[in-house]
C-alpha cells in the first residue's frame, strides 16, 4: 500500500467525553481537535487534569467519547453522529503503557509475541519478526526472560517492542519516560527519539514534561482543561506562546509586578516599582491595565552597570547548578516576588541591572 | 511496512455476547428459581404437588398461631444477639492481642483459631455432647473429681455461650485484618502519651476499627439466625428449638409433608436475613472507606505486655480448651470407645469398631467418597461457574453486572437448610411442571422431549448433582469473594495492553487474565473445598439413596440416634478437613480476605 505522503494518519474531530453519565458527568475533553501525519511525533502536552491521557486512551478505544469523530488513516473508528465505535481490539494501533503493562506470566519473548499469535501468523514467522524487532530495541538477548528479571529502562524497551511488532500506523505513548529515574531518562528520551527517526514512526505521545515534549515531537498539542490551548512546533511553542497558559507551561519564568503606562501597538510602555520597562504584547486578548507580564529566566541578562530597559535590584543568593548559577534577586523591603537569572559566574553580593529585552518581556 | 491486520478485521459493530448472556441467564435461573418456590409454596393452601391447593394465607396462619413458631423465633433472636454480644467483644480482644502485642504461643493459636469456622457446627454440637454432656468425658473426670457436674449444656444459655464462643474467630479475621491495615503510629502516639496496652486497645485500636467491628457484628448476627446443628443436637433434651430447628422437626410433626407451612417458615426467616445481608454489604463499602485512610504502614515493634502477658495467655488458651480441644478431643475419644459411661475405664473399651461398621454399610462408604468427590471435583466445578460469573461482570459497568452483583447476595440470605428444600422442589416441580407444558403442546418432538428429556430431569434429583447445584448455589456470594479478591489484584492496563495488540474480549481472559489469577484460583478451590466438607445442612432435604454426603447423613445419623457412627463419621469429617487446612497452610493460602 503506497500512502501519500501528506495523509493524515490520525484524525480527531471535535472529539467530546465525559467521565460518568447524567447529573454526575464531568467533562474531561471539550471539543479537541488533532490530526497526526505520517512520519509525524505529535505530543499532547498538559498538566494533569488536562485530558490528554484521556484523548489518548479514546484514540487506542479504552475510553467511550461522547461525540466527535476518530479516523485512523481512511478507516472511521468512532462516529459519534452514527453511535459507531470500533473496539480497541480492531483499530490496530501500538499502545505503550506508563506503566508499561507487561504480562508477567509470558517471557518477553511472549510478550512481543502475542500480537502476531492474534493475528494468525505461522510459528516461524512469529519467531523472524520478533527476533527481528527484539534486536532493533536492543534487546535481543533477553528473550527467554520474564518481565520482573528486566530494569525499568528494559522493561520500557520490551513494552515498544510488543507496540512495533506488528508495525502498526501509529504508535500511542502514554507518558513512555516518567516511570524511568532521572538519569535513565535522559538516555531514553535520545534512544526514543533516534528509534522514532531510524524506523520512520508515526507517534502520539502524552506527556506532563514539556522539556521530553519538545526534545522528542515534531509537533507540540498542549491542552488545558479539556480543550487546546495551542499547537504548534516545539520552536514555535517555546519562543512566540499565545496565551499566558502556553508561556507559563513551555518554560521558567519570572513574573513580573507591572502597570501599563502607555501602550502603542504592541510595544508596551510598563512601570515596575518606579522603573520604567518596555515590553511587547501578546496573544489575541489585548492587556488591560494591570496585565501579567513575564520574562524567561534564561533571557534577563546581569550586568554591573547602568543598562537601557532594565531594573536595578540587590542579589539575595546564588544556587550553583553545575554548568552555571541561578541568582536570585530581590529588594528587602519588597514583599513581591524576587527575579531569577542565570549567571555563568557566582556573583559578588551587591546591587546588579537586570536587562530585560523589550522583545522577550511578554505582555499577556 | 506493511501493518499486519487481523483476520476478519473488518466492519465490525458490537455483537452480543452469547457467552455472557448464558452465564447470566443460568445464574439467575439457579438463584432466583428457588427462591421464587419456597414465596409461591408459602401462599398455597396446600404442597404444590397436590391437586387441591389454592392460594391464601393459611399456612402462615397456621405457624403465627402455633405457640412453638413463637418460642422459636424469640429464641432465634435471643440466640443471634447472645451470640453478637459475646462474640465481637471477644473477637476484637483477641484481634489485639494476636496483632498488637507480644502474646506468647501465637504461631499456634493462629491456626488454631481458623478450627471452629471450617468444622461442621453438627460435628461441633456432637463434640460437646460427648465431652460435655451428663456422661461425657470431661463431665464424668470433673464429677471424680468434685463429686458433681458444674455444668449443663442443654440449657439455652449455655447453647448461647457456646455458639457465642464458637464464632469468636469470624470476628477475629475481620477485625484483625482491619487491624492491620491500620497505621500502629496512632497507637504508639497513645502509648508515648502514657496508655497502658489496655488503654490503648480501649482507647484508640478498637474505636478506630468500629466499621470492621460493625461488620463483623452484622455478620455473626446473621450467623446466629442461621444456626441450626448446634441447637439440633445441644437444645433436644431440654426442647429448645430456633426457626431453622422448628422448620426442620414441622416434617415430623404433622405426619405428612407439610411443604406449605415450611415455606412459610422459609419465608420469614429470609425476612430477617435478606435485611441483614443488605446492611453487610453497606457497612463492608464504608468499612472499606475507612480502612483507606490508615497511618504510615510502617512495621513497627509490637507492644509488650508486661506482667499480663500470661494472664492473656491463660484466657486464650482457656478459650481454645474449650471451644475447640473439649468438643474435639470427645469426638476422638467417642471414635475409638466401644461405650462410655460412669466407671467405665478408658483403656477397656478402645476399639475400632465403629469404623469397621462403617465399612460394612455401602450408604456410608458412599456417603464418604461423594463428600471428598464434591469437594474436590465438585469444588473445582464451582470454582469454574463462579469465575464464569465474575468474568461476566468484570470489567464491564452495566446493567447487567450490576444486577448480577447483588443477585449473588441472594443466596447468602437463604439458610443452607433452605436451599436444600427449595432445590429439592426445583428437582420435583420442574420436571412436571415442562412435562405439563410439552404434553399440551402435542408435537414430535415435544412427545420425544417428555419421554426421554424429562426423566432424565426428574432422575437428577437422585444424583448427587442435585446436591453440588445446592452447594454452589449456596456458597455462591462466598465464592464470588473469592474470585473478586484474586481478579482485583489484575491491574486494569495488563488487559487494555492485550486489547490495544488486537485481542478481544475473550481472548483478554484467557490469554491475560485467567493466567494471571490461576493461584488465585487454586486457592479459592481449597476454600470451597474446606466449605463444601464442612456443610451439612444443605444435603438434609436433598439426602436419599446416591447423594449420601457425611454432614447430611449425620444430621439423619443423630435423629436416629447412632452415637457409634456420627461419632466416627464426624472424626472422618474433622480429619478431611484437617487435611484441607494442612494443605492451606503449607501453600501460605490466604485463609480470608
Amino acid at each position: 500500500m503506497k500512502r501519500d505522503l501528506t495523509m493524515n494518519e490520525l484524525t480527531v474531530n471535535d472529539l467530546h467525553l465525559d467521565y460518568g453519565t447524567g447529573a454526575t458527568a464531568n467533562p474531561i475533553l471539550k471539543g479537541v481537535s488533532m490530526h497526526l501525519q505520517k512520519g509525524e511525533v505529535v505530543a499532547l502536552l498538559g498538566p494533569s487534569g488536562s485530558g490528554k491521557t484521556t484523548l489518548l486512551r479514546a484514540v487506542a478505544g479504552l475510553e467511550s467519547p461522547k461525540q466527535g469523530t476518530i479516523a485512523i488513516g481512511d478507516r472511521t473508528v468512532y462516529d459519534g453522529a452514527r453511535n459507531f465505535e470500533l473496539a480497541a481490539e480492531h483499530r490496530n494501533l501500538g499502545l505503550v503503557f506508563q506503566s508499561y503493562a507487561l504480562w508477567p506470566h509470558k517471557t518477553v519473548f511472549d510478550n512481543v509475541a502475542y500480537g502476531l499469535k492474534l493475528r494468525k501468523m505461522g510459528a516461524a514467522e512469529i519467531k523472524d519478526k520478533v527476533a527481528d524487532v527484539l534486536k532493533n530495541l536492543g534487546l535481543g538477548h533477553l528473550a527467554e526472560r520474564y518481565p520482573h528479571q528486566l530494569s525499568g529502562g528494559q522493561q520500557q524497551r520490551v513494552a515498544i517492542a510488543r507496540a512495533l511488532v506488528y508495525n502498526p500506523p501509529v504508535i500511542l505513548l502514554d507518558e513512555p519516560l516518567s516511570n524511568l529515574d532521572a538519569k535513565l531518562r535522559e538516555e531514553a528520551r535520545a534512544f526514543l527519539r533516534e528509534l522514532i527517526v531510524r524506523l520512520g514512526l508515526s507517534a502520539l505521545m502524552v506527556t506532563h514534561d514539556q522539556a521530553e515534549a519538545m526534545a522528542i515531537s515534531d509537533r507540540i498539542l498542549l491542552l488545558n482543561n479539556g480543550k487546546i490551548e495551542q499547537q504548534g512546533t516545539p520552536q514555535s511553542m517555546y519562543e512566540t506562546p499565545e496565551t499566558l497558559f502556553t508561556a507559563e507551561f513551555m518554560g521558567s519564568n519570572n513574573k513580573l509586578p507591572t502597570k501599563v503606562v502607555a501602550r502603542d501597538g504592541n510595544h508596551v510602555q510598563l512601570d515596575v516599582n518606579g522603573a520604567r520597562l518596555t515590553g511587547t504584547a501578546r496573544g489575541a486578548s489585548q492587556a488591560g491595565a494591570e496585565p501579567t507580564t513575564i520574562i524567561r529566566v534564561e533571557e534577563v541578562k546581569i550586568s554591573a552597570t547602568a543598562v537601557d530597559n532594565a531594573i536595578d535590584m540587590p542579589l539575595l543568593t546564588c544556587m550553583y547548578l553545575g554548568d552555571r548559577f541561578e541568582c536570585l534577586f530581590k529588594s528587602p523591603d519588597s514583599s513581591a516576588a524576587g527575579l531569577r537569572a542565570y549567571s555563568k559566574y557566582k556573583l559578588e553580593p551587591g546591587r546588579y541591572w537586570l536587562q530585560m529585552p523589550a522583545d522577550k518581556l511578554w505582555v499577556f | 511496512m506493511q501493518t499486519l491486520t487481523l483476520p476478519g478485521s473488518g466492519r465490525r459493530g458490537p455483537g452480543i455476547n452469547w457467552l455472557r448472556g448464558l452465564v447470566v441467564v443460568l445464574a439467575a435461573t439457579a438463584i432466583f428459581l428457588p427462591l421464587f418456590l419456597i414465596f409461591y409454596q408459602s401462599f398455597l393452601t396446600a404442597p404444590f404437588f397436590m391437586p387441591a391447593k389454592q392460594f391464601g394465607l393459611d399456612a402462615y396462619r397456621f405457624i403465627f398461631d402455633d405457640p412453638d413458631f413463637s418460642s422459636a423465633a424469640k429464641n432465634a433472636l435471643y440466640l443471634a444477639l447472645g451470640l453478637t454480644a459475646i462474640a465481637v467483644p471477644l473477637g476484637g480482644m483477641l484481634a489485639f492481642l494476636m496483632i498488637r502485642t507480644d502474646l506468647p504461643g501465637k504461631g499456634f493459636i493462629a491456626p488454631a483459631l481458623l478450627v471452629p469456622i471450617f468444622v461442621s457446627p453438627m460435628v461441633m454440637g456432637f463434640g460437646y455432647v460427648v465431652a460435655m454432656g451428663p456422661v461425657g468425658f470431661y463431665s464424668v473426670w470433673a464429677k471424680d473429681l468434685l463429686g458433681f457436674i458444674p455444668w449443663n449444656i442443654y440449657s439455652f444459655t449455655s447453647i448461647v455461650i457456646i455458639a457465642g464462643l464458637t464464632h469468636v474467630p469470624h470476628v477475629y479475621l475481620y477485625a484483625s485484618s482491619a487491624l492491620k491495615s491500620l497505621g500502629s503510629d496512632v497507637e504508639e502516639a497513645a502509648r508515648v502519651a502514657g496508655a497502658s496496652p489496655l488503654q490503648v486497645m480501649f482507647g484508640v485500636s478498637l474505636p478506630m476499627i468500629t466499621p470492621a467491628l460493625a461488620y463483623a457484628g452484622v455478620l455473626v448476627m446473621f450467623l446466629g439466625f442461621e444456626v441450626f446443628g448446634l441447637v439440633l443436637v445441644l437444645g433436644d433434651p431440654e426442647g429448645h428449638m430456633v426457626l431453622a430447628t422448628y422448620l426442620y422437626k414441622l416434617t415430623n410433626k404433622l405426619g405428612i409433608p407439610s411443604y406449605h407451612l415450611m415455606a412459610a417458615v422459609a419465608v420469614c426467616l429470609v425476612m430477617v436475613t435478606f435485611p441483614l445481608v443488605m446492611v453487610q454489604r453497606y457497612l463492608l463499602k464504608s468499612a472499606n472507606k475507612f480502612v483507606s485512610i490508615k497511618g504510615k504502614g510502617a512495621r513497627s515493634k509490637v507492644m509488650p505486655l508486661g506482667q499480663w502477658k500470661w494472664l492473656a495467655f491463660a484466657l486464650i488458651f482457656g478459650w481454645l480448651m474449650f471451644t475447640i480441644i473439649m468438643p474435639l478431643s470427645g469426638i476422638v475419644l467417642r471414635s475409638f470407645v466401644e461405650y462410655w459411661g460412669e466407671g467405665v475405664r478408658l483403656v477397656d473399651v478402645l476399639t475400632l469398631q465403629h469404623f469397621r461398621e462403617i465399612l460394612d454399610q455401602p450408604s456410608l462408604v458412599r456417603g464418604i467418597v461423594n463428600t471428598i468427590l464434591i469437594g474436590v471435583v465438585g469444588g473445582a466445578l464451582a470454582v469454574i461457574c463462579y469465575c464464569a460469573i465474575a468474568l461476566a461482570m468484570h470489567r464491564k459497568p452495566d446493567m447487567i453486572s450490576r444486577f448480577l452483583d447483588y443477585s449473588v447476595l441472594v443466596p447468602r440470605a437463604v439458610p443452607g437448610l433452605l436451599a436444600g428444600l427449595s432445590f429439592l422442589w426445583v428437582f420435583l416441580f420442574v420436571p412436571n411442571w415442562l412435562d405439563g407444558i410439552l404434553q399440551g403442546m402435542d408435537n414430535g418432538v415435544a412427545v420425544w422431549l417428555s419421554e426421554n428429556a424429562i426423566p432424565v430431569l426428574r432422575s437428577l434429583r437422585s444424583t448427587i448433582f442435585a446436591l453440588w447445584l445446592a452447594y454452589s448455589v449456596v456458597w455462591l456470594a462466598y465464592g464470588m469473594r473469592l474470585i473478586s479478591t484474586a481478579l482485583l489484584q489484575v491491574g486494569p492496563e495488563l488487559e487494555e495492553a492485550a486489547r490495544a495488540v488486537g485481542a478481544s474480549r475473550g481472548q483478554v481472559s484467557r490469554d491475560v487474565t485467567l493466567p494471571l489469577i490461576k493461584y488465585g484460583l487454586l486457592g479459592a478451590w481449597l476454600m470451597v473445598f474446606l466449605i463444601f466438607e464442612r456443610e451439612y445442612s444443605t444435603g438434609v432435604y436433598l439426602l436419599s439413596p446416591g447423594t449420601e454426603v457425611i454432614g447430611a447423613m449425620l444430621v439423619s445419623l443423630w435423629a436416629s440416634g447412632s452415637t457409634d457412627l456420627v461419632a466416627a463419621l464426624s472424626f472422618i469429617n474433622i480429619s478431611l478437613v484437617a487435611i484441607g487446612l494442612g494443605v492451606a497452610l503449607r501453600f501460605g493460602v490466604k485463609l480470608h480476605n
